[in-house]
């Protein structure tokens, strides 16, 4: 078996690991890390769902934003198909089905594999946690003001900005208003209110103005920032033609993969897929020292030996791998699953009515950012505008409800119109009307729980082991505090002038996800596990509870960087100018 | 046809069939999934859903699962007939589709019985009292249908150009930009570090 050394060894190369591993590799610790699926833009991997191509990346040259256009096409089919799609949980091999999962329920898993994890697809949301959430709630061990100066340092990289008013934000801001909400102007949110999102997602050039447009091709380098062509949720490559690294959506394999490797500290290898954390049972403790993974082309079994482990696999990953590890479980392994019980209202305008608003008669859900505006309701969660392709709005909006379909619905007294999954006439005419949409989304603040959970079904093995079985279910505190945001956004909607509105009652969709190896439970206040020596975790997983119903990547990637100056303090001499509080 | 193209056929035609009524909005909103042969793009990922492990492989990479998914519509169906809960009568399937009881149903009635394999029905039922995972995912897979159909129907998937499919034109969508004009301006400008 082939066996090599380093001293970091990181597995999963997602929204979180990299920014663990760009801290560590300015701080002169080398970092290899062990990701699962493709790596797309990379030179080594010329056609990385055909062929097995290199073995490992360090070298910013290797970044190739030629490869980025003609691997992410923009076309929906081509890139969120779940079964088939360039951006699915499964091997680089696309002649090969995706990588199983047990759900004994109703549900939808929406993690992707790949150099970047599920931030290839994510619409660059970074608002940070609500303060309440993390000060309030009983779970977190730290507090909101440990993780502020790793915001503050992501927001000044990737960066995080404002994001720009376009018409469709703008039909949300005149509803907030008229339903008489506030503007929050503030990072730090402790009271409800309306704003655009902070969004790392570099800002738009001022010639794509509205009637300002020059009929020129939007493309580097005649134009850089966001084009506004909001494709976010088939990869985001836009501008075209730009260099991979300035691509404007901020992903972390466009935004901190680069950062990371110009450290000079850190590579990636890819289609290496983590099956077992090695340990040495010392006297009274047991101690991680290194990973065990299988190459998912040549289906070869190596070892990377490290001083330190780092897990950032993700939330149903990371308590497998621990699992299948054989390693110490306290009852908190894979436990507390939060994934903010997403629900959907969308709102379908009569020209006059989007007229008058905006100037123009359509809402137009396929231009500007995907989500570039919100309201938060600190306590409850928090609603946004949340606009897809034709074929990701008839799979979320109207076909991944739970319960009885529209037709068998009675909606009398509700501030919706119709409720339920859409089919046969009633689906096609809302879909006829997609261009006159507004879809906003629910994200509850929903609470851990013992029961929602990662375990493994031992019943189920693929070459990787036993497959992840994952149960999540609301609680009726969180079922109430879904409907208090359908309500809200509903009578957002309304107020707007909407002609028809409809709620999805979606069934759980698990694309936040977050908490199932919580910090405080699992993990000590440094992100290393209470019963594991040198073995740490860096992901959402290590999140505490669910920030409240934020968007979760911001909080994450801050706790990453924050656990790898705590890394480094632990095991690597220490940390001569540390980002925040060396603790 | 076989049998298990001609059920999902008829599943197709509940969620996504033709209908004479839209041609007010002209004539691109008649035609449905049978048309695109949306059955057939299904029945291709149903069939790519689990990969095949051990001496399974030697018969190809992933487990067939259509046929059973079909069988499975069928014993849903016989449910709803049993428990009386068909809304309408019997027909005589459409040529496109099976002959089994799921295709002689309504399309309303089709959904319902999609519905009691997710809930509500005698497997969901049995997964409660025993708290079988595996019996649990027939309801994930019972439910992933409509969520496919939905989503391959209104993706580009079944267009022969790659672009101008059914579900594109009659959403109106124009399909990938590079970009688009329609910056109004800033509600903030920049955010404040306010205190908390």
């Amino acid at each position: 078996m082939r066996e090599r050394e380093t001293d970091v060894a990181v597995v999963g190369a997602g929204g979180d690991g990299p920014a663990l591993a760009w801290r560590l590799g300015q701080l002169g610790v080398d970092v290899t890390i062990l990701e699962a699926g493709p790596f797309y833009g990379n030179e080594e991997w010329p056609a990385p769902n055909d062929a097995p191509g290199g073995e490992a990346s360090g070298d910013p040259a290797d970044l190739s934003g030629t490869l980025y256009d003609e691997q992410f096409t923009s076309r929906e089919g081509d890139m969120n198909d779940p079964v088939t799609g360039t951006l699915r949980w499964g091997p680089a091999d696309d002649d090969r089905p995706p990588w199983q999962r047990t759900v004994p329920q109703q549900a939808l898993i929406a993690q992707l594999s790949g150099v970047g994890g599920t931030t290839q697809h994510y619409y660059a949301n970074h608002p940070r946690a609500f303060v309440t959430a993390v000060d309030d709630q009983p779970q977190w061990p730290i507090d909101y003001a440990d993780l502020v100066p790793y915001y503050q340092l992501l927001e000044e990289v990737h960066p995080v900005e404002p994001a720009p008013t376009t018409p469709k934000a703008e039909v949300f801001f005149e509803g907030a208003r008229r339903a008489g909400y506030d503007l929050n102007e503030g990072l730090n949110v402790t009271e409800a209110g309306y704003r655009p999102f902070p969004n790392a997602i570099s800002q738009p050039d001022e010639r794509l103005r509205r009637d300002g447009g020059d009929g020129d091709e939007y493309r580097y380098p005649d134009y850089e920032g966001d084009t506004l062509a909001m494709h976010e949720h088939q990869g985001g490559p836009h501008p075209r033609e730009a260099p991979f690294r300035e691509r404007a959506r901020r992903s972390s394999n466009v935004s901190l993969v680069p950062r990371a490797f110009d450290t000079g500290n850190v590579e990636i290898r890819p289609n290496a897929f983590a099956t077992d954390v090695l340990t040495d049972d010392g006297p009274g403790s047991v101690e991680a020292t290194g990973v065990e993974f299988r190459d998912t082309w040549a289906a070869t079994t190596e070892r990377l030996y490290a001083d330190v482990v780092v897990l950032a696999a993700g939330c149903v990953e990371t308590p497998r791998l621990w699992l299948n590890s054989g390693l110490p479980d306290d009852g908190w392994v894979g436990r507390g699953l939060t994934t903010h019980w997403f629900d959907f209202v969308t709102g379908i305008f009569e020209p006059g009515a989007v007229e008058s608003l905006v100037g123009q008669p359509a809402v137009e859900p396929h231009q500007g950012q995907a989500a570039g505006s919100r309201l938060d309701v600190p306590g409850v969660g928090a609603v946004a505008v949340n606009t897809f392709a034709p074929g990701v709005t008839a799979m979320a909006v109207y076909a991944a409800g739970r319960g009885e379909w529209a037709f068998d619905r009675d909606t009398a007294g509700e501030p919706w119109d119709s409720c339920g999954r859409l089919a046969g006439r009633e689906l096609k005419e809302r879909m006829a009307d997609y261009r006159r949409t507004l879809t906003l989304i629910c994200h509850t603040d929903d609470r851990p729980r013992r029961d929602n959970r990662v375990v493994v079904d031992e019943s189920t093995e693929d070459e990787h082991g036993p497959v992840p079985l994952v149960e999540w279910e609301p609680h009726p505190d969180d079922d109430a505090r879904r409907d208090e945001l359908a309500r809200r956004g509903a009578e957002l909607l309304n107020e707007a002038g909407a002609a028809h509105v409809h709620r999805t009652d979606a069934a759980p969709i698990l694309l936040h996800m977050q908490s199932s190896m919580a910090m405080g439970k699992v993990l000590d206040a440094g992100g290393e596990a209470k019963n594991v020596d040198r073995l740490f975790v860096a992901d959402h997983s290590a999140l505490a509870n669910g920030v409240g119903g934020a968007n979760p990547t911001h909080t994450g990637q801050a706790l990453a960087l924050r656990t790898a100056e705590r890394v480094a303090a632990r095991y690597f001499g220490g940390v001569d100018d540390p980002v925040g509080d060396p603790g | 046809m076989s049998y298990t193209r001609g059920t999902f056929a008829a599943l197709v035609d509940a969620l996504v069939p033709e209908t004479p009524g839209l041609a007010s909005r002209g004539p691109e909103h008649v035609p449905g999934g049978l048309e695109a042969g949306l059955e057939e793009a299904v029945v291709e990922r149903v069939n790519s859903f689990v990969e095949t492990r051990g001496l399974a492989s030697l018969a190809g990479d992933a487990v067939p699962l259509a046929p059973a998914v079909a069988a499975l519509l069928d014993a849903a169906a016989a449910e709803l007939l049993v428990r009386r809960r068909a809304e309408a009568g019997l027909r005589s399937p459409d040529d496109a589709f099976a002959g089994g009881p799921f295709c002689r149903l309504s399309r309303e009635d089709r959904l319902r019985a999609l519905r009691l394999l997710e809930d509500d029905g005698v497997v969901a039922a049995l997964s409660e009292r025993f708290d079988a995972a595996s019996l649990g995912t027939v309801q994930f897979l019972a439910s992933s249908l409509p969520i496919l159909v939905e989503f391959v129907y209104y993706s580009e998937t079944t267009a022969d150009d790659g672009e101008h499919s059914l579900g594109w034109r009659q959403a109106d969508y124009p399909g990938p930009s590079d970009g688009y004009p329609v910056l109004l301006g800033y509600e903030v400008e920049s955010f404040e570090e306010n205190d908390y």
